[in-house]
């Protein structure tokens, strides 16, 4: 296959983590890997060593994706063999993605993300707390509703 | 099936992006396949209201 080739006058990236790339020139494989457990805990609380990803069933069952098995006879016509960028601006890359400047014949990336929430029992607070009808503050306005008092 | 690509002027000026995650990409250059999978799983049981106890360790 006769490929372009890319100009990129100016590029600027801050960030690449978990499993990102980023890439100039051409490659023929690019494959790539992420899976995350997302926590999130109401409370800054650290356990060490936690975390099985076997446990969560999304990390291993399996992702159907269409095998490419039909032929196509393209014909390129390189008309202009060049493709020209003069500014690429980007923030972050993350989680099995790619940047690249140049070409490639295939490309597989997979992520898997579970997240989890972890939050505090507010019930006794609730519990607490006089609850207005909304009739009454509708009826009087202009009354200051400071946390059930 | 035949397929007839006619590769004129491309030239671009300026592009900006603030995200490419969860297996995106963004190429400048030609690709013959592409094949990106990507799952996320936040289920109502995955909400924990309680004390808080550690996720099952590490096998």
């Amino acid at each position: 296959m006769l490929t372009r080739t890319s100009v990129v006058n100016h590029i600027r990236l801050n960030i690449a983590s978990f499993s990102s790339t980023l890439e100039f020139g051409d490659i023929s494989f690019y494959q790539a890997f992420s899976r995350a457990l997302a926590v999130q805990r109401e409370k800054k609380i650290f356990f060490g060593g936690e975390g099985s990803f076997d446990q969560y069933p999304i990390f291993s069952e399996p992702i159907p994706i269409p095998p490419i098995t039909e032929s196509i006879n393209i014909m390129y016509h390189q008309i202009k063999p060049v493709i020209k960028v003069k500014n690429l601006d980007i923030t972050a890359v993350s989680a099995s993605s790619l940047l690249q400047v140049g070409s490639t014949r295939h490309i597989y990336a997979e992520t898997r993300i579970k997240h989890i929430r972890q939050l505090e029992n507010h019930s006794e607070e609730l519990n607490n707390q006089t609850i207005i009808p909304l009739e009454e503050i509708h009826s009087s306005p202009g009354t200051a509703i400071v946390n059930g008092r | 099936m035949n397929f007839q690509v006619y590769n004129r002027e491309l030239a671009v000026g300026d592009i900006k992006i603030i995200g490419v995650s969860s297996s995106s990409v963004c190429i400048v250059g030609d690709v013959q396949t592409i094949q990106l999978a990507s799952t996320f799983d936040t289920p109502a049981e995955s909400l924990i209201i309680g004390p808080f106890v550690p996720l099952f360790p590490k096998g």
